[in-house]
């Protein structure tokens, strides 16, 4: 390259001597003249080139590009260079965003890709499936525009919050299909809907199953309990009698169970519509709490501190859930104990609220305590009479009502169950 | 930015709000139908309030979407299409409130056949499959909304009249319970009326295609024979 600028600049010496000599010989305006011309002449050379590459330029092809001489053939030579690591780069990417495409299309959710407005940018095949998308003749079209369910944009706005929309297209009779919103990039959005018709259906019939098979249990249980009870009047020898009390106690515990059971599985089932009416908080919590005397005979102190106040919901439901945890209370709480049962309104929202002096619950059992059957200790929540329900039907009832369950304890020392209810729900009455 | 692009930015947003507000009022009105059809079909009473309580939903939308209109005519002066568009899709809120209507209408009726136990429902398969074909045919048109595609438009006004035939269907056959069985009557009356607000969607249905088609060729296809609608003329034209 140096060389070929020491060229140009040697020509533009060789005019300079050229034009000083004839000056000298045939006088100074030959010389002047001879050197305009010569350095017309390179200029008009450069011009042409100069043309050239402007024409190359417009339709820039390595096939095309044109011969040259001196410094253009360099700067051809750099400009070829620079179009071929282009095309390669290109090439590169181009491969590296098909391998990603094909990716995403071969991924068996649906995945649609939305700018900051919610626009659709991308979707795949599965997303076309699914949401009945038609990949890019769809591309800018408002997502809610064409998935028109009356809860999604909510549901876009708040990205990565909250549970899976459940979407039942229309289009294909019993499917089910979960989608998720996530945030990417700058304010990007990216839809992924998985197909869930299987687990939906695997739940129902397991569901089903537990339903139909407490409901069998329960006839045969409440003949041989009938009969006990019969056996446990008539007289008997003293071992015969103790006999019968233990199993007499085993089949109410089992009576117990499948009774949980069901209304758990009717608590499940999801087509139920809550059955809700206004009733007054401060009626059931004295009924749970004259159930937990019973319950307790005389083995704790019970009391209630109440404010007045309405409460919207199902007052059957919500009986069983607020005495599952006075029962509990009572179950884990040594004789002498104490045992308080609030009902407060707070900001609006409504609490009730159980305190007991009992034996508490490790903070690492916590988070586990509404799952089915799980106990913090084994042998000793099946002596005190619980079947291992009790707190499931708590949830599902509490979120049947858009209710949270908060649990604090310190081991030793006592346990608090709130429950919490939406300010919507709470009424005060009128002062 | 400057200011001009940026008015026209505030202009196209309010004029997709506008759009996209409808196609939201459409969604809700999809679902209290499907609500209704169900209704009909299970007799759940809870279904029936769902439908009454989405009634005061699409009615707040109605009000609402008018005034988006107004507001945009009267602020932005639209012209060409975009007018088109707001005028298009003020009358296809109309016609979407009045399905909101027919699905209320649907949800109480089911509700007084089924307190009227004991009776076997006659035809009900049918009133449902007629029912679904109407959503279907509105979801459609919701969507030849959404992506201004006049074709699909042009395709659901042609399958008006499969609704119609279904309708017709269901009634002969109510005719030869009727007939059979005087004391099934009452019912099927009320089955009949079932049957007619569904037919009466699918019209509803057919507006909001034939809207979608003024909004984006500007030709007004009401009242227009197929042929006629082909050449893109009007009525005046065509005589």
């Amino acid at each position: 390259m140096d060389s070929a600028w020491l060229l140009l600049s040697l020509r533009i010496a060789l005019i300079a001597a050229l034009a000083g000599l004839i000056g000298r010989w045939q006088g100074e305006t030959a010389g002047w003249a001879f050197g305009c011309m010569g350095l017309l002449l390179l200029l008009a050379f450069h011009y042409i080139y100069l043309a050239r590459l402007q024409r190359w330029l417009k339709q820039p092809d390595s096939q095309t590009i044109p011969d040259a001489w001196g410094a253009w053939g360099n700067i051809y030579i750099e400009l070829y260079r620079l179009l071929r690591r282009e095309a390669k780069a290109r090439e590169q990417i181009l491969s590296d965003l098909e391998v990603f495409s094909q990716a995403a299309e071969a991924s068996p959710d649906g995945l649609v890709i939305l700018d900051a407005d919610n626009h659709i940018v991308w979707c795949n095949r599965m997303a076309e499936q699914h949401l009945g998308l038609r990949g890019e003749r769809d591309a800018g079209i408002l997502v809610t525009n064409l998935i028109r369910l009356p809860r999604l944009a909510e549901f876009i706005a708040h990205p990565g919050e909250g549970e899976p929309l459940l979407f039942r297209p229309a289009e294909r009779r019993g499917s089910v299909l979960s989608i998720e919103a996530i945030r990417f990039g700058k304010d990007r959005k990216l839809l992924i809907s998985f197909d869930v018709s299987q687990v939906e259906r695997a739940d129902t019939i397991r569901r089903d199953f537990v339903a139909n098979v407490s409901h069998e249990l329960r006839t045969p249980l409440t003949v041989i309990s009938g009969f006990l009870e019969h056996m446990l009047a008539e007289p008997a020898p003293e071992e015969a009698r103790h006999q019968l009390g233990l199993v007499s106690e085993q089949v109410d515990r089992m009576l117990r169970l499948v009774d949980d059971l069901l209304i758990l599985s009717r608590l499940e089932g999801e087509s139920q519509m809550l059955r809700e009416e206004e009733f007054d908080v401060r009626d059931l919590i004295y009924e749970v709490s004259g159930e937990a005397r019973r319950l307790s005979a005389g083995r704790h102190t019970i009391t209630c501190e109440v404010v007045p106040a309405t409460l919207k919901g199902s007052r059957d439901e919500l009986h069983s859930a607020f005495s599952n945890l006075v029962s509990n209370a009572v179950r884990y709480t040594p004789e002498g104990g104490r045992i308080v049962l609030y009902w407060e309104v707070k900001e609006g929202k409504g609490i009730y609220r159980v305190e007991d002096s009992g034996i508490g619950i490790a903070e690492e059992h916590i988070p586990r305590l509404t799952e089915r059957f799980y106990r913090v200790d084994r042998g000793r929540s099946r002596e005190s009479g619980g079947t291992g329900l009790g707190l499931s039907i708590v949830k599902h009832v509490l979120m049947r009502h858009q209710a949270t369950l908060e649990i604090s304890s310190v081991p030793g020392a006592g346990s608090t169950f709130s429950a919490v209810f939406p300010a919507w729900r709470v009424t005060l009455p009128q002062a | 930015m400057n200011h001009s692009e940026h008015l026209s930015k505030q202009y196209d947003s309010d004029l997709e709000d506008v759009r996209s507000r409808v196609l939201q009022m459409g969604g809700l009105v999809e679902a209290q139908i499907l609500a209704a059809i169900d209704c009909f079909t299970t007799g759940d009473h809870d279904k029936v309030s769902q439908v009454e309580e989405a009634e005061f939903r699409v009615n707040a939308y109605e009000v609402e979407i008018d005034d988006m209109c107004v507001h945009v005519v009267a602020k932005r002066q639209p012209a060409a299409r975009d007018l088109r568009l707001i005028m298009g899709v003020s009358k296809a809120v109309t016609d979407l409130e009045r399905m909101g209507d027919e699905a209320e209408k649907i949800a109480r009726m089911a509700r007084q056949v089924h307190d009227r136990r004991g009776l076997q429902i006659p035809r009900s398969a049918e009133v449902r499959r007629a029912g679904e074909m109407a959503v279907t045919q509105l979801r459609r048109a919701l969507d030849a909304m959404a992506r201004l595609d006049p074709d699909e438009a042009e395709r659901i006004i042609g399958e008006d009249v499969l609704i119609d035939g279904e309708f017709r269907n269901i009634l002969r056959q109510l005719i030869t319970f009727m007939m059979e069985d005087p004391r099934t009557i009452t019912t099927a009356l009320e089955i009949a009326w079932i049957a007619k607000a569904i037919e009466r969607i699918g019209d509803h249905v057919k507006n909001i295609a034939e809207q979608v088609i003024y909004i984006v060729r500007g030709t007004d296809v009401r009242h227009v024979s197929k042929e006629l609608r082909r050449f893109g003329g009007s009525p005046g034209e065509g005589l």
